[in-house]
């Protein structure tokens, strides 16, 4: 028995954060994840989409109600919530999960038990080109039974996938036509109302 | 600090350029001035200019602060052939230069090599130890390394000596609230007001931390400054207008069952939900109705 909770995330979900991250390559971001419990596997999340939230005072708390409030919103009506939180480092190097996003990924699990974090994994990020990797650039974390963010190992099969195995292709392709560029996040948002954090032309 | 019309004629030139227009020159002037990054750019840009000979020589002696602005760039880039070879041209006009000397160091610190970094600034710092791009510099080598409390030691450092810099009281309240220490942020951002009243972005800033500190005296005055930070910018910060609707909720969330003195008139609070749903209206009318719902659940009487 597992009892393991998997998570897959759906490719322009995947691509969303990455892109994010790589538009701000100087300074923290975040984004948050959303999604539902599989209506196939009861042990399986799918991360069906993603939004870019900020790329800076990642830490305050203003922004980060109001684009909670609206994102939730708007999703609720397709029948998707929240269900975890993505987090990019400042550093390169640096894999500590911040205070900061153990807070933000708390506020999630209270609504949804299922929540999971995810952290960019610079270095398998920067390594993408020269591999056939299919996994995800990313660290993923769960809540374990003592309340605490714990990081998924890469023991026994992985509990973070993608759903369309050859997203990280696309991502690469992604990548060097600078994509990025076209990202729209709640900073952009709130900077200028008139553009939409839905992204809705970026994969068109 | 960048104004948005700053922003906008950024981004008008940028794509000039890029979309060969011309005005090269006139774009790496404007990200000098505006201190700020776009080191992509300005490396691609910079080095058609440097590798021209006709268009270097056109230059005068703002070549120099040419070679000098593509070295830092690609550093920054990791391109650390170029910022070497940037670095000798220089080396070779100026060779007792201490701004070359700060250029090396520079290089050091693009690669890693911390030691050697930290080696060559003391050493310039002995022949001028009031040097603030130096001092600035050893901030910024504690905060690469992860050393925060390093950098927050010595930024402090700093500003005790320099208190009028302004972008290193900015840097500090961010590293502090990205620490989640917010009441120190919040001192940061008294002392930039206090000396700069007049600029927005500390109001808003200020507001924010005191938010995010929490407490009804803390959203009171976030409240406030969310207010001022509106007067400054005549109405249109989008930002503010969310935050007094926040404050309102928040406060009306701490006052409940208080007598009627502790509880605010809602003038406020109405004045900014009707902006905001103006400037939807008319700017994102897609999002209206989100917005909406959004300040009715915020419990804002409209």
């Amino acid at each position: 028995m597992g009892g393991e909770v998997r998570y897959e995330i759906a490719q322009n979900a995947y691509a969303k954060l990455v892109l994010h991250a790589l538009k701000h390559k100087s300074s923290a971001v975040n984004a948050v994840l959303i999604g539902r419990p599989s209506s196939a596997h009861n042990d399986v999340v799918e991360i069906t989409d993603s939004v870019p939230l900020f790329h800076s005072h990642v830490g305050l708390l203003p922004q980060l109600e109001i684009s909670l409030i609206l994102i939730e919103e708007h999703y609720a009506a397709t029948g998707v919530n929240i269900v975890g939180y993505f987090h990019s480092n400042e550093r390169f190097d640096d894999y500590e999960l911040s205070g900061v996003a153990k807070n933000i990924g708390d506020h999630i699990y209270r609504y949804f038990p299922q929540a999971a974090i995810l952290l960019l994994d610079n270095k398998k990020l920067e390594a993408l080109p020269k591999g056939k990797d299919r996994s995800p650039v990313m660290q993923l974390y769960t809540r374990d039974a003592s309340k605490n963010w714990k990081l998924a190992g890469s023991d026994g099969g992985s509990q973070l996938t993608i759903r369309e195995p050859s997203a990280n292709v696309v991502l690469l392709d992604y990548i060097s036509t600078e994509k990025w560029k076209d990202i729209v996040d709640f900073d952009d948002h709130l900077d200028d109302i008139s553009k939409d954090w839905l992204n809705p032309e970026l994969f068109k | 600090m960048v104004s948005k019309t700053e922003e906008t004629q950024l981004s008008n030139l940028e794509s000039q350029v890029d979309n060969g227009g011309g005005g090269a020159w006139e774009y790496l002037c404007l990200v000098r001035k505006l201190k700020v990054r776009r080191s992509e750019k300005v490396l691609k840009h910079g080095l058609s200019i440097l590798n021209d000979p006709k268009k270097r020589s056109s230059l005068g002696p703002d070549e120099w602060t040419l070679y000098d602005q593509v070295a830092v760039a690609a550093m920054d880039c990791q391109c650390l052939d170029v910022a070497k070879d940037c670095i000798k041209v220089l080396h070779k006009k100026f060779p007792e230069s201490k701004r070359v000397g700060r250029l090396e160091a520079l290089l050091f610190e693009a690669k890693g090599s911390w030691e050697e970094a930290e080696k060559a600034y003391s050493s310039l710092l002995e022949d001028n130890p009031l040097d603030q791009v130096i001092h600035k510099r050893r901030v910024a080598m504690a905060k690469a390394q992860g050393n925060m409390s390093g950098a927050i030691e010595w930024l402090n450092k700093y500003l005790e000596i320099f208190m009028a810099d302004h972008d290193a009281w900015r840097e500090l309240a961010e590293i502090y609230s990205s620490l989640q220490m917010y009441k120190q942020a919040a001192f940061c951002y008294e002392e930039l007001i206090l000396s700069q009243p007049m600029v927005p972005q500390y109001h808003l800033a200020y507001a924010d931390v005191l938010y995010t500190l929490g407490g009804l005296e803390n959203v009171q005055t976030a409240k406030k400054y969310y207010a001022s930070t509106i007067e400054l910018t005549g109405g249109k910060n989008t930002r503010a207008l969310f935050g007094i609707c926040l404050c309102s909720a928040a406060i009306g969330q701490l006052t409940k069952g208080r007598n009627k003195d502790d509880k605010e008139s809602p003038e406020l609070q109405s004045l900014a939900a009707t902006a905001l749903e103006r400037d939807y209206k008319q700017r994102a009318p897609d999002k209206l109705s989100l917005l909406t719902t959004a300040l009715k659940s915020l419990k804002v009487s409209l």
